[in-house]
């Protein structure tokens, strides 16, 4: 099969996950009822005659009072304008919270995944190697108790011992509330405390050469990055260690040995790339984990991005913010898997023929 | 005869599986913290007095409605030898001055009873929908895989809040959000188990005999499905504990429920943490660490026994 057969095929089976990922969502919103449904189209602070017609038009314009079919269609007709109602907990639209607070979201993962990857290969690689050597028993151990730690512990023993013990970080929110009004209205809105152009703190200083801001506010990302890295990393090296065990096991392996290339390059060379190709699948199921930890660190770290948004909305009984997040992290994952899909076929022919 | 030879051979079988199990030490430790945590919570189930437990199903006492007399005013303590894990204070204002071990001991029962509940319900539903479609397959196996998909595609801790948010937040409802999450995993986990059953000689030989197709399911398939799907019951019993406990420590249960398990005692203590107080976060945390890690040993040392290849 040709990679763009193989490209489209894919593209095609997805149409049904998305189509069932919309099922999924106006059911949870219509479970509620019509009155919850309703909440995240109507401001709170409306009250009297002007809400009652409020919510007459919008049980004319989402067609309440037909079957729910029919419903469901006018529905999905709003969401494609972008309609995911209003945020009380905002008092903006949903659709414009996801943009103000998606690319801190989008920052602190990438920035946990590429840490991830960074320390997890050679860690992985290395224990492997040296099966049952003292350094491998002692990885293994740690790599347990930490996979066994729920994501609040690990983002709390962090917080507790370099944010409130040692003060060596920062470890509440995107930036020190006393250099707040220092940022210039020019980039910065202060009263929804959101930055141009990026949204994303740290970038958008540099990008005006505002340098303390910048480096205040990158300081507020560490504590979190690494709290979401220690909360994926064990799975990957464990994914890691066990894929290069079996590698390490291949007649090529031993036929690479028996001809005399030196251990360490059939370990860098033969051996590491086919063991990092299985991995590249599982990260695709540690993609879920990931945003759902991104959830639990932004709330502990207060880290303005869709999970602190998300949780916040959530204990607020905001609704529109919390379905519409579970659209957009839906689809986000349904892509990121696509493309995880796409890029492991591209590198490993075999799997096209499956 | 026919029948006591089968039973010697079966008893032959249970007692090589135990010197499997019980020749890896790890897996021993892990069984041995596992019936702790089963001994404490049967215990607080039928006797709390034993433990000197009081009220195993609240938090507070519940006639401390407003605040505790003799707390007000009294911060929370160290772990010491009376206070072996220290105290917390429910609410700044003070409303009872409790004991951390208590607590804890009461937040086992409530722990392990929920992940075990969501495990085996979520593994009951997604096996047997997953052996049904896996061996019908055609049409109903690819409805079924397109089902799954759309659960696997939202992040399991944002479906969970969106549907406790929509169900509402107690902890049985925390339990439901869990298991339609669970659920699909069992499903796809029966369905490849049984797709590499179904082709195997003696359910052919079965179908030549004459049995049923729900005969095959049952009398043959089954059989071979379960024991993989025991392992993994076992194993998904201390991952299902770190993820509810998280919801109800980022509040799905509301404060006031009053619930004692371990993610909610924690975020009691998160009031203490910017006054330095370690205790009430990390301890609680500490012991569902201990639970998952024991329950994950323990399912590596079966996933041994079950596992011709890896006996030896």
């Amino acid at each position: 099969m040709k990679l763009w057969v193989y490209v489209i095929r894919r593209l095609v089976l997805l149409l049904p996950t998305i189509i069932g990922l919309t099922f999924l969502v106006f059911a949870l919103e219509h479970l509620g009822g019509n009155t919850l449904f309703l909440a995240q189209y109507i401001n709170p602070h409306l009250t009297g005659t002007a809400r009652e017609k409020l919510v007459e038009e919008l049980t004319a314009k989402f067609h309440l009072n037909d079957p729910v079919y029919i419903q469901y269609f006018y529905w999905l007709a709003a969401v494609f304008q972008g309609d995911l109602g209003t945020s009380t907990t905002l008092g903006q639209p949903v659709a414009t919270g996801f943009v103000w607070f998606m690319p801190n979201t989008i920052m602190l993962t990438l920035v946990a995944s590429v840490l991830t990857w960074i320390i997890s290969i050679p860690i992985g690689v290395y224990s492997a190697a040296r099966r049952d050597s003292i350094l491998d028993q002692g990885v293994r151990v740690a790599t347990f108790t930490l996979y066994s730690m729920p994501v609040f512990l690990i983002g709390f023993a962090l917080f507790i011992a370099l944010g409130t013990a040692w003060h060596a970080l920062p470890d509440q929110g995107n930036i020190d509330p006393v250099l707040l009004p220092t940022i210039p209205d020019a980039w910065f809105d202060h009263t929804n405390a959101v930055s141009y152009p990026t949204h994303i703190l740290p970038l958008d200083a540099f990008l005006h050469g505002d340098w303390t801001i910048a480096w205040n506010s990158f300081l507020h990302v560490i504590l979190p990055a690494v709290a979401l890295t220690l909360a994926l990393l064990a799975g990957i090296i464990r994914i890691l260690r066990a894929s290069m065990l079996e590698v390490l096991e291949q007649d090529y392996v031993r036929l690479a040995r028996a001809k005399g290339v030196p251990e360490r390059m059939v370990q860098n060379f033969h051996a590491k790339k086919n063991a990092l190709l299985p991995t590249v699948t599982s990260y695709g199921y540690l993609v879920s984990g990931l945003f759902g930890g991104a959830v639990v660190i932004e709330d502990i770290f207060a880290f303005k991005g869709i999970g602190w948004w998300t949780t916040d909305a959530f204990l607020n009984g905001d609704v529109g913010v919390v379905m519409g997040s579970t659209l957009v992290f839906g689809l986000i994952l349904v892509v990121t898997t696509l493309i995880l899909d796409i890029l492991y076929a591209f590198l490993d022919p075999r799997i096209r023929y499956e | 005869m026919a029948t006591v030879t089968e039973s010697k051979a079966r008893f032959d079988e249970l007692r090589l599986s135990g010197k499997v199990f019980l020749s890896n030490k790890t897996a021993v430790v892990g069984l041995a913290i596992f019936l702790v945590f089963i001994g404490d919570a049967f215990l607080v189930q039928v006797a709390p007095g034993v433990l000197g437990v009081q009220y195993p199903d609240s938090v507070v006492p519940p006639q401390f409605t407003q605040t505790n007399p003799e707390c007000v005013g009294t911060a929370p303590e160290a772990p010491s030898f009376n206070h072996l894990f220290g105290t917390i204070q429910y609410g700044l204002s003070g409303i009872g001055c409790l004991d951390l071990l208590q607590l804890v001991m009461k937040a086992i029962r409530i722990d392990v009873a929920i992940s075990f509940f969501i495990v085996l319900v979520g593994a009951a539903i997604g096996t047997v929908v997953g052996v049904v479609s896996g061996y019908f397959g055609r049409w109903l196996d690819e409805a079924m895989m397109r089902v799954t998909d759309v659960f696997f595609s939202v992040p399991f801790l944002i479906l969970a809040l969106a549907v406790g948010f929509v169900i509402g937040r107690t902890l049985v409802n925390m339990a439901l959000a869990l298991i339609i999450i669970w659920w699909p995993l069992y499903a796809r986990y029966g369905r490849s188990l049984t797709l590499s059953t179904k082709e195997a000689t003696f359910i052919e030989s079965a179908r030549a005999a004459g049995s049923g197709r729900l005969k095959i399911i049952f009398r043959h398939i089954m059989p071979n499905v379960l024991p993989p799907v025991l392992v993994q019951i076992s194993l998904d019993v201390g991952t299902v504990i770190l993820i509810f406990s998280t919801l109800a420590f980022i509040g799905f249960l509301p404060s006031n429920a009053l619930v004692p398990e371990l993610g909610a005692i924690a975020s009691i203590g998160l009031d203490f943490v910017a006054l330095g107080d370690w205790w009430p976060v990390i301890i609680p945390g500490a012991v569902i660490t201990m639970f998952s890690l024991a329950v994950n040993l323990m399912g590596d040392g079966l996933r041994d026994v079950i596992d011709p290849r890896r006996r030896s």
